[in-house]
């Protein structure tokens, strides 16, 4: 898989922070790139099943790029989002669609992708995909 | 160490740690007497037989129990219940009682029975003071067949008037299932004097091996109860026209049982023998009662009282601070903390919270380990609040 050029800066970046703790407190910087979708827009529809927190997604397509709002409570998973607002926002479909989120343990962020452990993650990652097939059909 | 940092293990609550007799212990069935029980009459069968026996026979002298079956945990053994005994003994219209504190192992299967057989389920409230509505619970058991009750939260380590409860459902006549994953860790439970119907519990909160656990029946509730899982093991005879099951314990344990998994758990039933576990629970609840006392000092809120008979327990929230956020934190720097609903939504529900942050202690931590702890919370509050 071949990241989008930003991804990738991230991706060293991130790895050149020295421990863990280091690169969650970073990640929290990146809450603030969300194009935030307002607490009062939350509804079932935009959740993200199997988080911890809450954690909400809207995706939109115009002219086959991809466009997403999002918002958590829990400043980890909003700054993910950021991530992956960096990495998808205006990308188009395509590209969205063959993105994997395992840049996330390259990042040394997430030890464990496993759909089936609670991971919010994988799980708004997931949702981005599945949101975009459906609309593209 | 675990991201560079010494191991803190607090999600006790969760899973205990191995003492490395259990893992000798299993890897010595594994390497020296591997076969199946009770069939064949080679040596090593003997000597599988003998240390799966050996796990029943430690759980009853330590329990005081006349049955003991060995299920996959708490939640098989909980079933076991709502299939063997459930399945036998109510119909349309009976009643289970359950409280708003229950684990969801010791909800979904009542849920599960209730639609298939039309059962009425009463959920008990808890109070605003972490405590069962005493009130409520004796009006609910009228007209009652069973109540379903946990031992000590696995959210608030409140241990529950237990005596209380038993005896009023003896008074009215209502068979008791007492789900004691979190209490029996912590305490002694002599079951033939208990008064409840069953207990359940798992080996793994109590420095055994995950996949077993175990339901003590009374004798009485013994005789009531059905097998729900017919295979190899549970049967005296089968022919084309039908079966006979065992009599005793393995009409309920079908199948090739847990045999390293027994083996193992007899190893930390004998180690934790070894630890006077009274005193134990009184340096623990020390402990826990610090760290909730340093925890309130920095503006979190604790959920839970750590009076002398609830667990090593504090679970918390913090107002401004998410509890996935600084268990995140915490894990960077080696702190083995668990949030969220912890499996007890319904609880969480009455007390108006998402999730809490739950640090939960074991027989190995220390008093410098809580220090740490706090120490680490104190920089996380400093620095994200």
């Amino acid at each position: 898989m071949t990241y989008p050029q930003q991804l990738l800066e991230l991706i060293e970046e991130f790895k050149e922070l020295g421990d863990k703790r280091e690169r969650i407190e970073y990640l929290f910087e990146f809450a603030t790139e969300v194009n935030e979708l307002p607490r009062n827009e939350w509804t079932d529809e935009t959740r993200v099943r199997g988080c911890q927190s809450e954690a909400h997604i809207r995706v939109a397509i115009h002219d086959n790029a991809v466009h997403f709002e999002s918002a958590a409570d829990a400043q980890l998973v909003q700054g993910l989002m950021g991530i992956l607002t960096i990495a998808i926002e205006g990308q188009p479909t395509s590209l969205v669609l063959e993105l994997t989120p395992d840049f996330a343990s390259e990042m040394g962020i997430l030890t464990s992708l496993s759909p089936s452990r609670s991971n919010g993650f994988r799980n708004m990652f997931d949702k981005i995909q599945q949101e975009v097939r459906n609309i593209t059909g | 160490m675990v991201n560079g940092y010494p191991l803190v293990y607090l999600d006790n609550a969760a899973t205990t740690q191995k003492p490395s007799v259990v893992i000798n212990a299993m890897n010595d069935y594994y390497t020296t007497s591997n076969a199946n029980v009770h069939r064949a009459v080679h040596t090593l069968a003997g000597e599988a037989t003998d240390g799966y026996e050996g796990c029943r026979t430690a759980l009853k002298k330590r329990f005081n129990a006349e049955f003991a079956i060995l299920t996959s945990g708490t939640t098989e053994a909980i079933n076991l219940v709502a299939h063997g005994w459930g399945r036998a003994n109510l119909k349309q219209g009976d009643v289970i009682v359950l409280t708003e504190m229950e684990h969801h192992s010791d909800i979904v299967p009542w849920q599960m029975l209730a639609q298939e057989r039309g059962v009425e389920l009463r959920y008990v409230p808890v109070t605003q003071q972490f405590t069962l509505d005493m009130e409520a619970f004796t009006y609910a058991l009228e007209g009652a067949k069973l109540a379903c009750v946990v031992h000590t939260s696995n959210v608030l380590g409140v241990r529950n008037p237990l005596e209380d409860i038993i005896a009023l459902c003896s008074e009215k006549g209502v068979r008791i299932l007492i789900d004691a994953a979190q209490g029996v860790p912590h305490t002694h439970l002599d079951f033939a004097n208990f008064g409840a119907d069953f207990v359940a519990f798992s080996a793994h909160k109590m420095c055994g091996p995950t996949g077993i656990g175990a339901l003590l029946v009374q004798p009485s509730a013994f005789e009531e109860m059905e097998p729900f899982m017919g295979g190899g093991d549970m049967i005296e005879n089968v022919s084309i026209s039908g079966s006979t099951f065992q009599s005793d314990e393995h009409k309920f344990e079908a199948g090739t049982p847990r045999i390293a998994e027994a083996i193992g758990w007899k190893a930390a039933l004998d180690w934790l023998g070894s630890i006077d576990i009274d005193s134990e629970h009184e340096r623990l609840l020390g402990i826990a009662r610090y760290v909730a006392d340093e925890l309130r000092s920095m503006g979190m809120d604790v959920y839970g009282r750590h009076e002398h008979q609830d667990s090593a327990v504090v679970s918390f929230t913090h107002p401004t601070i998410n509890s996935e956020d600084i268990a995140h934190l915490l894990d960077a720097r080696g702190f083995a903390v668990r949030t969220g609903h912890h499996c007890a939504q319904p609880l969480l529900q009455r007390l108006g919270l998402l999730g809490t942050v739950r640090a939960s202690f074991y027989v190995y931590n220390t008093m410098d380990e809580a220090e740490r702890f706090i120490a680490e919370m104190n920089e996380i509050v400093e620095k994200f609040a």
